[in-house]
């Protein structure tokens, strides 16, 4: 569960493997040696602000571009040097797909089915039925969010050991998306699929992922397990007459108008709040991953 | 018995595996689930909430190293034999052990002394 402890021994065919990704772009560092290790069978939610690097942290791991310098690994192959057995096993949905426009949805996925040894035909007309999306219409006619829910199902119908997901919810319907969720849990879970989705609804990263990571400034600011992440930080507010104990080091830390002050604090080896919780009129408050999120980005 | 029987806040600041626990003694203790009661698979419950089987599993392998579930061959998870012992007590006290640590940050804020809030707090209980 604890993926920061454990990254030192991942194997060399963990489904993802990052180290000391760093990336620039038009003279802007848009990552900042990024590590980041998938276990199989584990669902990460990517969480950052807009332009916190997400995308460019998906597309990097998968090869889809090449970054200024770092190592990105699937299934122990170099990223930019993918075999065709390898592209197989993993499936990819960018937040706006375009390929084959002038296919329509059904023909699509005929197509691209025959390259997929895996390839569940009934699962893809079934979720085309679900999902509302006419059979018959060019790809390229369909709005941007149908357009990414026929991609969405061309991922899932290949039955992929690693789905990467870039903002999957934003084109999706609260029905939908908890479909999506639904199916996003099970693979994981029974499949064994490895999931790496980016996003920033935090409620739907609570209920299927296992790890979180949040990105920020193009620095993984914190990877943990979610239930170990909720478990572990909490936000400490302290009166203005107490903020000179706060304590030294936080993720967080934001300073009121009328002096006082909330940071966010983490809990010891030995399961203990620092010192300055304790005091009188020092409040701890427990934090979801949203506060959480809001706190250290905010 | 379906997987409805629990209601999960995935945004709340405490852990899905903790609300099903917290749900189970809960059931148990009030007689809504009976010993040898089947629960529902993991599976239903991680699809019917959509949120993911390992966490399903873990809530339950909690559940039932207190005791309070047991692990049926073939057939699954079922509410354990609930003994009157004083693991039972044990148990019962835990339930209470958020609200009461409440009371007590309450009451240290306020700055109450311990034996009066003691004092209240028996004849509360005498009075019932």
């Amino acid at each position: 569960m604890n993926a920061v402890l454990q990254a030192s021994a991942v194997t060399p065919e963990a489904p993802v493997q990052v180290r000391g990704l760093t990336h620039r772009y038009d003279g802007q560092t848009v990552l900042s040696g990024v590590d980041l290790a998938l276990e199989p069978g584990s669902v990460l939610g990517l969480i950052g602000r807009n332009g916190a690097g997400k995308s460019t942290l998906i597309r990097a791991v998968l090869g889809l571009l090449q970054p200024s310098s770092g190592d990105c690994r699937v299934f122990g192959e170099p990223a930019l040097a993918l075999s065709d057995q390898s592209k197989t096993r993993l499936a990819y949905v960018p937040q706006q797909p375009e390929a084959l426009a002038w296919l329509t949805s059904q023909q699509m996925l005929e197509y691209v089915g025959r390259f997929y040894p895996r390839w569940n035909a009934a699962f893809a007309r079934d979720m085309l039925r679900d999902w509302d999306i006419a059979p018959r219409k060019v790809l390229g006619k369909l709005s941007p969010g149908e357009r990414q829910r026929v991609d969405l199902i061309r991922a899932l119908a290949s039955q992929p050991e690693l789905l990467v997901l870039d903002e999957p919810a934003a084109a999706l319907d609260p029905v939908a998306r908890r479909d999506l969720l639904r199916e996003i849990a099970l693979r994981a879970g029974e499949a064994g699929t490895t999931v790496l989705f980016s996003t920033h609804i935090v409620s739907d990263l609570e209920r299927v992922a296992s790890e979180i990571a949040f990105l920020h400034e193009g620095k993984v600011l914190l990877h943990c397990g979610v239930d170990e992440t909720k478990e572990r930080f909490a936000r400490l507010w302290l009166p203005a007459s107490m903020s000179a104990a706060a304590p030294k080091q936080s993720l967080g830390h934001h300073r009121h108008a009328d002096g006082s002050l909330s940071l966010v604090i983490e809990r010891d080896a030995q399961g203990r709040w620092p010192e300055a919780s304790a005091l009188h009129g020092a409040r701890v408050d427990a934090l979801g991953l949203e506060d959480l999120f809001v706190e250290i980005a905010g | 018995m379906d997987a409805s029987i629990f209601a999960i806040q995935p945004t709340s600041a405490e852990p899905i595996y903790r609300q099903i626990v917290e749900q189970l003694r809960r059931l148990i203790a009030s007689g809504q689930l009976s010993p040898g009661e089947l629960l529902p698979s993991v599976r239903e419950v991680a699809g019917f909430h959509a949120v993911n089987p390992m966490t399903v599993s873990r809530a339950y392998g909690m559940a039932e190293s207190e005791g309070l579930l047991e692990r049926l061959r073939g057939k699954g998870m079922t509410v354990a034999p609930q003994g009157r012992g004083s693991s039972t007590t044990a148990q019962r006290m835990a339930l209470l052990e958020p609200q009461l640590a409440d009371v007590a940050r309450q009451a240290g804020e306020l700055e109450l002394p311990v034996e009066l809030v003691l004092r209240r707090l028996g004849k509360l209980m005498g009075e019932r």
